[in-house]
C-alpha cells in the first residue's frame, strides 16, 4: 500500500483546503524533528491505537476464523478437515452464487441511486428552506423505526393483491396483478425500494451535516458573480461537499454489498434462491445448511469484493490527500 | 441591482417548488409509517390482513402494549439497551474522532493506511463474527456480560466514526491547529477544546446513526447473552416479531416495536435543531 | 485450529484486561437450585414460565427459558457452546439427523434409563422411542409432540354443508366444491418457506410411507418415479386452482380469523396462534387427519414432529438437568404444558382440557395411524435447505418440479456420499 506515490497528481485544492500546506508529510512546519518542539506531537500513535486496537481484536481477530475455516470441510461440531482449495474451486460451479452476485450488484448500483441520491435530494431541497426540519422528518421516522414492523408492513403492500397492486389498479396503471417479491430480480427491485424508504433519512441527514459545514466564503463569492440555483449547486455546493459524498457513497457502498437484514426479513432469499446476495448466500450455507467451510469461502469472497471496492474507492476520494 | 431582484423572485418561487416537492415525497413516505402507526394502535381483534389500511375503529394500543409486556421480558432489558446504546456510540465516536484527528490534523505517517486498516471493520460480514465471538467470550467470562456486548458494539461502530470525523476535520483550517500549538496548547487539549466542539453536529450525526443501529441490533444481543438484565430489547421482543411458533397477532407486534423504537424517534426529534444552518463553525 | 484458539485466548484477555473488565457470567457448576433452557421458540416463554413454577413446586429446582427465535442462530450456538465452559443445562432441539450428529460427538446424556421407566409406566411410547434412539441407546425426552392435519373453517364447512372427508376422494370432491363455489380451498401452511414441504410430505407419506422412509435415509433419489409422481398430483392440484397464491404475507390463522380461509395443513401447534385470535376449536374452527392418497395402505400415515429437550453429558450439574427431564415425562407435567399451550400431548394418559383437542390426542395414539416424523427433521440439513427453497420455487412456478426435484437430488447425493466417505 503505497502512500506516497499520488504527490504529483493530487488534484488542484478544493477551495475548502486551500489552506492546507502543500507539502512536508511529517508536518513538521513549525518545529524541526529532533529538536525539542514538535508541531504534531509525538505521540501520535496513542491517538490511533485505540481504534486500531478495537477493531482489529473484536472483528479481525474472529475472523480470522473464517477465513480459515475457507479451507475445511466443516459442519460446526467435529473438529474441521482440511479441504485446500475445494471450497473455493466449487465458488466457480455454483450456478446459484451467479444470481446472488447478479444481485449483490444490483443492490450496490440501487443503493447509491435511490438512498444516496434521494438523501442528497432532500437534503438541498429543504436545506435552507424555514422548517426544514420538519420536512425532513417523514424521512428520517422510517430510520428511527427500524426495528418495528418493516417486514410485515412492506409485506402487505407487496404481497400478491397487495396494495401496491390495488394502487396501481385504483389509478388505472398496468401491473395491478404483479407479485413483487415472487421473482426475480424484480424482487430485489421491489426491495431496493424497500430500503430506500428506510436508508433515505440517514443520507439525507449526513448530506445535511455536510452542508452546514462547507465554508460561506466561497458561497458568498460566487452568489455575488451571479450564480444562483443549478449552476451554484453543480460549480459551487457540490464540490465543497466532496468529504461528505466521501463519506456516504463509501457507506452506501458497503451496505450495498453487504445487504442482509431486509431480504432476510422479506424473503430469505426466495422463492427458490431468486433474491439472494452474498451475505444472504453466506448465511444460508454456513447456518441454514450447516455447511461452515464453504459458507465461509463465500463470506472471504464478499469480503474481498468489499474490501476491493472500498479500498480502490477510498484511495481515489481521499488517499491522495493524505499521501501528500 | 435589477438583476439581484429578480433573482431574489426566483428564489422565492424556488423555496416554493422546493416546498412543495418535499412535502409530496413526504407524504408519499409518511404512508408505510402509518400503516404500522394504525395498525399498532387497532385492537388485535379487528384485525383483518385484507383491510390493514382503514383507520382503526378504537385504540387499542395500550391493550396492545400490555399483551406484548405480558409475553416478554422488555421491561429488564430496556436498561441495559440504552446503557448499550448511549456508551458504545460515544465511545466509538470518541475513538473514531482520535483516529480521525491523527491521521488529518497530526499528519500521522501511512495515514491512509491506518485509515484503511480502521475502515475495513465494516468489511468483515458480522454474521461471521457471531461463532468466534461467542466461543472467544465465553473463555474470556465475557459471554453475558454487559461489557462484553459494550465491547463489541463500539468496535463494530468504530469505523463509521473515524471516516466521518477523518472527513470533517480535513474542514477545519490548519492555521488554527498551528497558531494553538505554538501558543502551547497541547495535541490533546486542542482536539478536546477546538476540533471535537466544532464538529459537533458531524459528531451527533454519527452519534444518533449508531445509537439507533445498537439499539436495534438482534444478531450479538442474541447469541452473545441470555440473562434478561443483559440481553437488549430486541433479543427479548423477536419471539413476538418473528418466531412462527408464535402467531402472534399482527397489532401486537406492531404496537411492542412501535414503543420500543420511541426512544430513537425521540432521539431524532430532539437533535433535529443541531441540523438547521449555521449551527456548526467549521468554515473557519 | 489450537493455535488460533489460542490467539484468540490471548487477544480476548489482553482486551479484557486493558479495559479492566472483570464479572464472571456466573455458571460456576455445582448444585444448581436454577436451570437455564435454551430453546429457539422464544414465543413460548410465558408458557415455560408456567412450567417453571410447577417444577419448582414439584421437584425443588427452578428454571428460567432463554429463547432464541432465528433457529440458524439457535442451533449454531448450540452446537458452538460445545467447545466452551458456557453450556446449558437444558436446551430444546430436533429428532432426525441433527439428533444423531450431536450424540455422535459424545455430548448429549443419555436417557435409556428413563425410557424404560417410562415406557412401564405409560408416560411415553415404544413408536416415539425410535425418534430418540441412537445405536440404541435414547437420548433426550420429548419437550412437545405434534401432529399433522388440516385445520378447516366449521362456518364455512356447514355453509356449504361439507364434512371432514374419511378418503382422498373424498377430500379432492371437498375441494372441488368449494372452488366451485368460488372459494379457494387451501391456505399456505406460512407466510415463509420455513414449512413449503407441508404437501410434499403429506402427499408423499400417503402414498408411498416407505418411500418417503427410505428418502430420508438417503437409500432413495429424489427423481425416483413415485417422488416424481407426488411432485405431478401437487401441480395438478395447484393447476386446479386449489391453493392461494404463494407469498401471502399474513399469518393463516388471521384468514381463519376474517373467515376468507377454508383449510390449511399445519401442525397441532397451530391452535396457539387460533386461540391468540379468540378462535375456539369446534366451534369456529375443526381439525382433522388428512386420508391417504393410497386407499390400499394398511395404516394411515401420520405426519408428527417431536423436539427433543435433552441435557449434556458435561452440564453444569448433570443430575439437576436429569432429574428435571424426568419431571418433565410425568403426567403432571406434560398435563399443565398441553393446556398451557392449547395443544395436545404426546402422553396418552394426559387429559388434556379441551376435548375436542383431547379427541385429537387419542386419536393419534391408536394404532391404526403409521407415524411418520416430518420433513424437517427427516432431511439432513444440506438437502432440507435446498429442499425448502426448491419447494418455495415450484410454489411460484409449478412447471419447475423437475429441475426441482433435480437440483435437491443433486445435493442429496453429495450429501449422503460424504457421510460415507467422511464418518
Amino acid at each position: 500500500m503505497s502512500t506516497h506515490k499520488a504527490t504529483a497528481d493530487r488534484p488542484a485544492p478544493a477551495v475548502a483546503r486551500g489552506h492546507r500546506p502543500g507539502t512536508g508529510r511529517r508536518g513538521t512546519r513549525g518545529g524541526r524533528p529532533g529538536k525539542g518542539f514538535a508541531l504534531h506531537g509525538r505521540f501520535r500513535h496513542v491517538y490511533i491505537s485505540p481504534a486500531v486496537l478495537f477493531v482489529a481484536v473484536l472483528l479481525y481477530l474472529p475472523f480470522l476464523w473464517t477465513a480459515y475455516l475457507s479451507f475445511t470441510s466443516y459442519d460446526g461440531l467435529a473438529s474441521p478437515e482440511f479441504t485446500g482449495l475445494d471450497n473455493y474451486r466449487r465458488l466457480l460451479e455454483d450456478e446459484a452464487l451467479l444470481t446472488s452476485i447478479r444481485n449483490t450488484l444490483l443492490w450496490v448500483v440501487g443503493t447509491v441511486a435511490l438512498p444516496v441520491g434521494g438523501g442528497l435530494l432532500v437534503a438541498v431541497l429543504s436545506y435552507d428552506v424555514r422548517g426544514g426540519g420538519w420536512f425532513r422528518l417523514p424521512f428520517l421516522l422510517p430510520y428511527a423505526m427500524s426495528g418495528a414492523g418493516l417486514g410485515v408492513i412492506w409485506g402487505f403492500i407487496l404481497q400478491p393483491d397487495g396494495m401496491a397492486n390495488q394502487i396501481l389498479t385504483t389509478l388505472g396503471m398496468p401491473g395491478g396483478d404483479t407479485a413483487f417479491l415472487q421473482d426475480g430480480p424484480r424482487n430485489t427491485l421491489a426491495m431496493i425500494v424497500v430500503w430506500t424508504w428506510q436508508q433515505l433519512g440517514v443520507n439525507m441527514l449526513l448530506f445535511v451535516v455536510g452542508l452546514q459545514s462547507i465554508p460561506k466564503g466561497p458561497i458568498e463569492a460566487a452568489r455575488i458573480d451571479g450564480a444562483s440555483g443549478w449552476s451554484m449547486f453543480r460549480h459551487v455546493t457540490w464540490p465543497l461537499m466532496r468529504p461528505i459524498t466521501t463519506v456516504v457513497l463509501g457507506l452506501a457502498l458497503v451496505a450495498g454489498l453487504k445487504n442482509f437484514d431486509i431480504v432476510w426479513v422479506m424473503t430469505q432469499g426466495g422463492p427458490g434462491r431468486s433474491s439472494e446476495t452474498l451475505a444472504v448466500t453466506m448465511y444460508r450455507d454456513v447456518f441454514v445448511a450447516n455447511e461452515y467451510g464453504y459458507g465461509s469461502a463465500v463470506a472471504i469472497l464478499l469480503t474481498t469484493i468489499t474490501g476491493l471496492a472500498s479500498y480502490v474507492y477510498l484511495r481515489r476520494q481521499i488517499g491522495k490527500e493524505d499521501a501528500s | 441591482m435589477r438583476e439581484r431582484n429578480g433573482g431574489l423572485r426566483a428564489g422565492a418561487v424556488n423555496r416554493t417548488v422546493r416546498r412543495a416537492v418535499l412535502a409530496v415525497l413526504g407524504v408519499v413516505w409518511l404512508f408505510p409509517t402509518y400503516l404500522i402507526v394504525a395498525n399498532a394502535v387497532r385492537p388485535a381483534d379487528d384485525y383483518d390482513p385484507a383491510d390493514s389500511v382503514s383507520p382503526p375503529s378504537s385504540i387499542g394500543l395500550f391493550d396492545n402494549i400490555a399483551q406484548a409486556w405480558e409475553q416478554t421480558a422488555v421491561g429488564g432489558s430496556l436498561l441495559s439497551t440504552l446503557l448499550y446504546s448511549v456508551v458504545s456510540p460515544a465511545l466509538a465516536v470518541l475513538l473514531g474522532a482520535l483516529a480521525g484527528y491523527a491521521i488529518v490534523v497530526l499528519r500521522l505517517k501511512h495515514g491512509f493506511t491506518w485509515f484503511v486498516v480502521i475502515f475495513a471493520g465494516t468489511v468483515v460480514p458480522f454474521q461471521m463474527l457471531l461463532v468466534p465471538l461467542f466461543v472467544g467470550y465465553s473463555k474470556v467470562a465475557l459471554y453475558d456480560d454487559r461489557l462484553g456486548l459494550i465491547l463489541i458494539y463500539s468496535a463494530i461502530n468504530v469505523p463509521l466514526a473515524a471516516l466521518v470525523m477523518r472527513n470533517f476535520f480535513g474542514n477545519v483550517a490548519v492555521s488554527i491547529f498551528e497558531a494553538a500549538r505554538l501558543d502551547g496548547a497541547s495535541t490533546f487539549r486542542i482536539f478536546w477544546r477546538i476540533y471535537l466542539p466544532l464538529s459537533s453536529a458531524a459528531l451527533a450525526a454519527v452519534f444518533i446513526l449508531e445509537f439507533t443501529f445498537v439499539w436495534n441490533d438482534l444478531l450479538f444481543g442474541l447469541t452473545l447473552s441470555q440473562s434478561e438484565n443483559v440481553r437488549p430489547v430486541w433479543a427479548e421482543l423477536s419471539a413476538l416479531t418473528t418466531d412462527v411458533y408464535a402467531g402472534t397477532p399482527v397489532p401486537i407486534a406492531l404496537a411492542a416495536g412501535l414503543v420500543v423504537s420511541l426512544p430513537t424517534v425521540v432521539l431524532f426529534l430532539a437533535t433535529q435543531r443541531l441540523f438547521t444552518r449555521g449551527l456548526t463553525l467549521a468554515q473557519f | 485450529m489450537l493455535s488460533s484458539k489460542r490467539l484468540r485466548v490471548t487477544a480476548f484477555t489482553m482486551g479484557a484486561l486493558l479495559l479492566a473488565a472483570g464479572c464472571g457470567s456466573g455458571d460456576g457448576g455445582g448444585d444448581k437450585t436454577e436451570l437455564k433452557l435454551y430453546n429457539d421458540k422464544g414465543a413460548w416463554k410465558p408458557f415455560f414460565e408456567q412450567m417453571a413454577v410447577l417444577g419448582e413446586q414439584q421437584t425443588g429446582l427452578g428454571m428460567k427459558p432463554v429463547g432464541y427465535t432465528d433457529e440458524p442462530t439457535y442451533t449454531a450456538f448450540i452446537k458452538s457452546s460445545f467447545r466452551t465452559n458456557v453450556k446449558p443445562d437444558l436446551f430444546t432441539w430436533t429428532t432426525g439427523g441433527r439428533l444423531k450428529e450431536i450424540v455422535e460427538q459424545n455430548q448429549v446424556a443419555e436417557t435409556t434409563k428413563l425410557w424404560q421407566d417410562a415406557i412401564q409406566s405409560g408416560d411415553l411410547t415404544e413408536e416415539l422411542k425410535t425418534y430418540y434412539t441412537v445405536d440404541g441407546k435414547q437420548y433426550c425426552v420429548p419437550l412437545n409432540t405434534a401432529y399433522w392435519g388440516m385445520f378447516y373453517n366449521k362456518k364455512l364447512f356447514a355453509k356449504h354443508d361439507l364434512k371432514p372427508p374419511k378418503t382422498w376422494a373424498e377430500l379432492e370432491k371437498l375441494a372441488q366444491t368449494l372452488k366451485s363455489k368460488g372459494q379457494v380451498p387451501f391456505n399456505q401452511t406460512t407466510p415463509t418457506s420455513l414449512f413449503s414441504f407441508a404437501w410434499f410430505e403429506q402427499l408423499l407419506a400417503g402414498s408411498d410411507p416407505d418411500l418417503y422412509d427410505r428418502l430420508s435415509k438417503g437409500e432413495a433419489s429424489y427423481t425416483d418415479p413415485g417422488v416424481v409422481k407426488v411432485m405431478e398430483r401437487w401441480k395438478s392440484m395447484i393447476d386446479a386452482g386449489y391453493f392461494t397464491k404463494p407469498g401471502d404475507k399474513a399469518d393463516p390463522a388471521d384468514h381463519f380469523k376474517s373467515g376468507e380461509a377454508a383449510m390449511v395443513i399445519n401442525g397441532t401447534w397451530f391452535n396457539t396462534s387460533m386461540t391468540q385470535r379468540g378462535l375456539k376449536q369446534g366451534e369456529d374452527y375443526g381439525f382433522f387427519f388428512i386420508p391417504n392418497v393410497d386407499p390400499s395402505l394398511q395404516k394411515r400415515s401420520l405426519i408428527f414432529e417431536s423436539g427433543p429437550l435433552c441435557s449434556l453429558r458435561k452440564a453444569p450439574d448433570p443430575d439437576a438437568s436429569m432429574k428435571y427431564l424426568k419431571w418433565w415425562i410425568t403426567p403432571a407435567a406434560q398435563e399443565k404444558w398441553a393446556n398451557a399451550r392449547g395443544d395436545v400431548s404426546g402422553n396418552p394418559k394426559v387429559k388434556v382440557a379441551d376435548p375436542e383437542l383431547d379427541k385429537v390426542t387419542k386419536e393419534a395414539a391408536s394404532n391404526e395411524n403409521r407415524l411418520i416424523l416430518r420433513y424437517f427433521e427427516a432431511a439432513p440439513a444440506p438437502v432440507l435447505t435446498e429442499a425448502l427453497s426448491g419447494f418455495d420455487k415450484f410454489l411460484n412456478e409449478p412447471g419447475s418440479y423437475m429441475d426441482v426435484l433435480k437440483n435437491i437430488q443433486k445435493v442429496n447425493e453429495d450429501y449422503w456420499k460424504s457421510q460415507k466417505g467422511g464418518s
